[in-house]
């Protein structure tokens, strides 16, 4: 028992932890945050600032209309309350709506920096970190955890800030006429302030992660469901793949109950602590009226200003309830930023290499880059086996070889070598006598030029597919560049031409046509090394022999590497004919635990 | 409400009465009694309400699942996956806070405003007839910007939909967008949506706290109205008879069932863009359920074999597949397939071949029965089970085992070691230190291409399937996993299976009983040409 609830302790500590990045950020709009929550405290004193005028007034006008009757001479100011009143009245809206439109302004603008911050922060993690992330989680975490993360002002930080303060104010009130109520009020409510704010966000922590986790799980499950349609149909899997995942949605509908349970406590006391802030000051007070010490006037005033705490208090429940969702989101947002700090030091680090690398680029026209690999191998951390074992060649500047091995024996390792997505090999690997990891990305990125095993296309145009490498190319150049990967004449027959939308990685196309298209992405762009992972796979023979007339004119003057299963230049298979040279990979050991998990 | 009565009353005793606290306290008491009693039942109302919310949502969801199954592969593979879970879990979820909390509080608006006017007529004309005029302005006001909301709303629900698409999409290309050095263009597209959402959401906020504000004001004014009305009346400054006829208690009682006039109507408006979000979700999930199913499709969700077609009697002892004139149209891209003629016998292999592009993949697809022919017939033979696989095996989280047991649940561990090795894994999941519990994710994560397609290829030796239908199972696969597949295709079919494969390898053409050419969506030849296909083959 008593370790349990340690481990929730240190839980609910960490996850405090993890949001202090966040709030942070946060800092850098302070003026703009506190400005907000001064709006929302105006509000508040406004609405109880009404009440109590309004009790006051009428309590004293009542005595003295009394006073009056009775023949008595008896005066009330009337202008100063009525003009406190209409004051009030007035300005509990305009600062409510002003408060409202600026600090949903103040979070929109956070969260537009956040969200481009953590993609460029996805952009620098290298090929491995990359691969270990699932799409599924990263929507998650673009989208919903940063929205999540907006209730840290909105409806954690700023309400609790102003509930305080209004607390205070009410106390202060009380204290001017009942010390002693104001004494106990200020207990009761301090009380109540921690239990509705903390102790409401421990108690819903652990269902509020299940419920994160659950809407998770449930997503995942379902684009994989969505995905695999045709064979779980073919097989007669459907009914049964529901019921999965109506189990899990039935596990997020339980984290769901349990967190409106609390909530709906959290809303009890709520009323209790409400409720029971203006008994106590009726008691006070009556006690006080009793014995003389306070007017009528004041003995209404009083009750009537604590009623003003709903302002504060209603909606603390149901916000640090849900405080769960956002420490798991921070939690996960801190997590991306951890990933990506490593490679954005490394190529800090790299940056006066590039300086010295740059002039380099003009060699190009003069032949290509020279490779040489010197026993370069490769293992995935955490994998059984080596994803590329022991290599060793030398290709010149312009020379044209294809490197032949098995499924599972580097070759997409290589690959992501060359291309500098992957560090941290064993040996060497050099380009034009630079050591691969001492080059900078971008230069690389601009210098090799490559064709990867699984063609990426963007749900977009033809014609935005195609400008990814060459953002300024004109639509004569993007046509040159269909008609060398002989899908000009498909495109021409399409009725959006290049407008024409792909959809989801390329799902409107066959895939020939993708891994085509793919091909002329490249051919658009002005590599030294050009490599080309199973150029023609999926081609048919005539087409991939038209494909290889076509980019053959485009190799000349760079340096090609064909990654290829298997190659004979003495027989070559269809569009391998200007290959002369063959590098034989050593079989790898098969199965790798994360062996292709750079998808490429 | 019964509360702030007591209250006054409470006060006014004190007051007028000059009762001491100790002859109050019955009435404190009972204060604090009703205290809880409220307490009491608005917890109850939230339990209620939220287990009402989750058996709509249940029910919903299950309505939707169901729906996209009967679209089939082919319908549903057009949106993206990503959208359409967004659409089954997130606005799904969208729907919860309208029905546990905006309709729950429609009812109250409906109800508690009324019974306090008729309480304040009662004690006075004059201020009800305050309340009356302020009143009926605000769900005026609020309706007129509600409206503008709801189709803002419904905007932004687009760009949320557009923006997980999108964001999903430059993330799984992520690897491609460093090669070809675009991080920065691409970082600042991102940038620039997350802008567009932002612009989005912002523009219905200010309409919608607009509502707030308007009603914030009304209330206010109502408030200060009745307190400068009732302190003078109680002055005696104002010359009306019913201003006269207030007292302390009346003016009082007045003043403090204002505000709970309005607090229902206030927290309405705060569950107000519950209902615009919620409105718009069931508008996009109505527009999913709306999209027509084909009819000729069977309903894929009771096992292929539970439902007898028709016109299934008509096919003659050994046929499994018949298509006659079957077309086929994709909107647009015109005609993709047909019209032909195409029956797939029981044990034969049939190999469809012919350049990328010229429809194989529909065919295979209209083989399935994952669309339907748009012209012509398609019959199947009773009860037949069949298997499919493509390039993009499906893979699940979780264990190897789980994936297998997928499409087939009562497959013992042997079992699943005998379809392994049927597929050449065994020797593979034998090294692995976990052996079959080892868990793989998602897109073959962890998995290689080849390796991911004989898992599927396992789940077909599982499978009791007659007929096996393969969209080019071997694109991009080495030779050596290739024959481990090709062998895997010999051994299905020597089991009796008849064997449909979309391909131009030469060792699968090889393999073929019968081979099928199309080009542009039309046969070109076809026959059994077992003898000069295999020597063309030979090269």
């Amino acid at each position: 028992m008593a370790s349990s609830t340690e481990r929730t302790d240190t839980g609910f500590a960490a996850g405090i932890a993890s949001l202090r990045p966040w709030i942070e950020v946060h800092a850098s709009f302070r003026r703009r945050l506190v400005l907000g929550v001064v709006l929302m405290v105006l509000t508040a004193l406004s609405a109880l600032g009404l009440l109590a005028v309004s009790g006051w007034f009428i309590t004293a006008s009542a005595l003295t209309g009394a006073a009056l009757a009775a023949g008595m001479a008896a005066t009330l100011d009337v202008y100063t309350p009525g003009a406190g009143i209409r004051l009030f009245a007035v300005s509990r809206t305009v600062s409510r709506y002003i408060e409202r439109l600026y600090n949903h302004d103040t979070i929109l603008r956070l969260l537009a920096r956040l969200r481009a911050r953590c993609f460029s922060g996805l952009v620098a993690m290298d090929g491995a970190s990359l691969g270990a992330r699932r799409s599924g989680d990263w929507l998650n975490r673009l989208t919903a955890d940063i929205d999540t993360l907006d209730a840290l002002y909105l409806r954690l930080l700023a309400p609790a800030a102003m509930a305080l303060v209004l607390g205070a104010a009410l106390v202060a009130l009380v204290a001017v006429w009942l010390p002693q109520a104001a004494l106990v009020l200020g207990v009761l409510l301090l009380f109540g302030w921690s239990w509705l704010t903390l102790g409401q966000a421990r108690l819903g922590l652990a269902a509020c992660r299940r419920r994160v986790v659950g809407l998770e799980r449930l997503r995942s499950a379902m684009i994989e469901t969505l995905g695999g349609l045709s064979e779980l149909e073919s097989y007669g899997a459907l009914a049964r793949r529901r019921g999965e995942l109506e189990a899990l949605e039935d596990e997020l509908l339980a984290a769901q109950w349990r967190l409106s349970l609390i909530t709906g406590f959290g809303n009890v006391l709520t009323t209790l602590v409400m409720g029971g802030a203006w008994w106590l000051v009726l008691i006070g007070g009556l006690a006080a009226f009793g014995g003389g010490q306070l007017g009528a006037a004041v003995l209404v005033m009083l009750p009537l200003a604590s009623l003003a705490l709903a302002e504060g208090l209603a909606s603390l429940p149901a916000a640090f309830t849900q405080a769960g969702a956002s420490l798991a989101a921070a939690e996960r947002l801190n997590a991306i930023d951890q990933g990506c700090a490593a490679p954005a030091q490394a190529s800090d680090a790299t940056r006066a290499v590039a300086v010295h690398a740059a002039p380099r680029s003009g060699t190009a026209e003069c032949g290509g880059l020279e490779i040489q690999a010197t026993s370069l191998s490769y293992r995935y951390p955490r994998a059984l086996d080596q994803a590329l074992s022991p290599l060793n060649f030398r290709l010149a500047p312009g020379e044209r070889a294809a490197i032949c091995g098995p499924s599972g024996s580097g070759k997409s390792t290589l690959l992501a070598l060359l291309a500098g997505e992957l560090r941290g090999h064993q040996g060497r690997l050099t380009l034009d006598g630079q050591a691969v990891e001492a080059l900078d990305r971008q230069w690389l990125s601009s210098q090799v030029g490559c064709l990867t095993q699984r063609v990426e296309l963007f749900d977009a145009s033809l014609a935005e597919n195609l400008r990814l490498g060459a953002p300024e190319a004109s639509p004569e150049r993007l046509w040159q560049a269909l008609v060398a990967v002989d899908l000009a004449d498909w495109a021409q027959g399409l009725p959006g031409g290049l407008e024409t939308r792909v959809g989801e990685g390329g799902r409107q196309l066959s895939g020939g046509q993708a891994r085509r298209l793919g091909l002329a992405r490249l051919w658009l762009t002005d590599p030294a090394l050009v490599v080309l992972d199973e150029p023609y796979a999926s081609l048919d023979a005539a087409t991939a022999r038209r494909v290889a007339e076509g980019i053959v004119p485009w190799l000349a003057g760079r340096t090609v590497l064909m990654l290829v299963h298997h190659h004979d230049p003495d027989s070559p298979s269809p569009g391998m004919e200007h290959i002369p040279r063959v590098i034989e990979m050593a079989a790898g050991t098969p199965w790798q635990a994360r062996g292709e998990c750079v998808t490429m | 409400m019964v509360q702030w009565v007591l209250l006054a009353k409470v006060l006014v005793l004190a007051i007028e009465g000059e009762r001491s606290l100790s002859q109050l306290w019955p009435w404190l008491v009972s204060l604090l009694g009703l205290l809880g009693l409220r307490a009491g039942a608005g917890f109850a109302q939230e339990c209620l309400a939220q287990r009402a919310s989750q058996r709509l949502r249940r029910a919903v969801r299950h309505e939707l699942l169901e729906h996209l199954f009967a679209l089939g592969p082919v319908r549903a593979g057009r949106h993206h996956s990503a959208g359409l879970a967004h659409r089954l879990v997130e606005q799904v979820e969208a729907l919860d806070a309208y029905t546990s909390r905006f309709w729950v509080q429609l009812r109250v608006v409906m109800v508690v405003p009324l019974v306090i006017f008729a309480i304040i007529a009662w004690h006075n004309w004059l201020a009800a007839l305050l309340l009356a005029i302020t009143a009926p302005l605000i769900p005026l006001f609020m309706a007129l910007v509600g409206m503008g909301a709801e189709s803002l709303n419904r905007d932004q629900f687009a760009a949320v939909t557009r923006l997980s698409g999108h964001f999903v999409d430059r993330v799984r290309g992520i690897a491609t967008i460093r090669l070809f050095g675009a991080d920065d263009r691409v970082t600042d597209e991102v940038a620039q949506v997350a802008d567009d959402y932002r612009r989005r959401t912002l523009k219905p906020l200010r309409l919608a706290f607009l509502s707030s504000a308007v009603l914030e004001f009304f209330s206010s004014v109502a408030i200060a109205a009745l307190a400068i009305y009732i302190g003078f009346g109680l002055l005696g400054d104002l010359p009306l008879e019913v201003a006269d006829s207030l007292t302390l208690a009346s003016g009082l009682t007045i003043l403090l069932l204002a505000p709970e006039f309005f607090q229902p109507l206030r927290t309405l408006s705060q569950h107000y863009h519950d209902r615009a979000s919620a409105l718009a979700a069931a508008q996009a999930l109505t527009e999913l359920l709306d999209e027509p199913i084909d009819p000729s499709r069977v309903s894929p969700v009771s096992a292929p074999g539970a439902t007898e077609s028709p016109a299934s009697s008509v096919l003659s002892g050994g046929q499994l597949v018949r298509l006659e004139g079957a077309c086929l149209d994709h909107p647009g891209r015109g005609r993709v397939l047909g019209p032909l003629d195409f029956r797939v016998d029981a044990g034969e292999v049939v190999v469809i071949s012919g350049p990328s592009g010229a429809g194989k993949s529909s065919l295979l697809a209209m083989l399935a029965g994952f669309v339907g022919p748009g012209e012509g017939s398609r019959q199947s033979a009773p009860g037949i089970a069949f298997a499919w696989m493509d390039q993009r095996p499906l893979l699940i989280q979780g264990s190897l085992a789980d994936n297998l047991r997928l499409t087939a649940p009562n497959a013992g561990d042997d079992d699943l070691r005998t379809a392994l090795e049927q597929a050449g894994l065994e020797p593979l999941v034998a090294a692995l230190p976990e052996g079959l519990d080892t868990r793989i994710g998602e897109n073959g994560l962890g998995l290689s291409g080849g390796q991911a397609q004989r898992l599927a290829l396992a789940r077909v030796f599982l499978s009791d399937a007659a007929l096996v239908l393969l969209d080019e199972p071997t694109a991009s696969l080495d030779r050596e996993t290739e024959a481990v597949l090709i062998r895997g295709f010999r051994r299905l079919a020597g089991q009796g299976r008849a064997l449909v494969i979309a391909s131009h390898h030469p060792a699968i053409l090889a393999m073929g009983d019968r081979r099928v050419e199309l080009l542009d969506g039309r046969v070109t030849a076809s026959g059994r040409e077992q003898q000069e296909v295999a020597h063309g083959v030979v090269d």
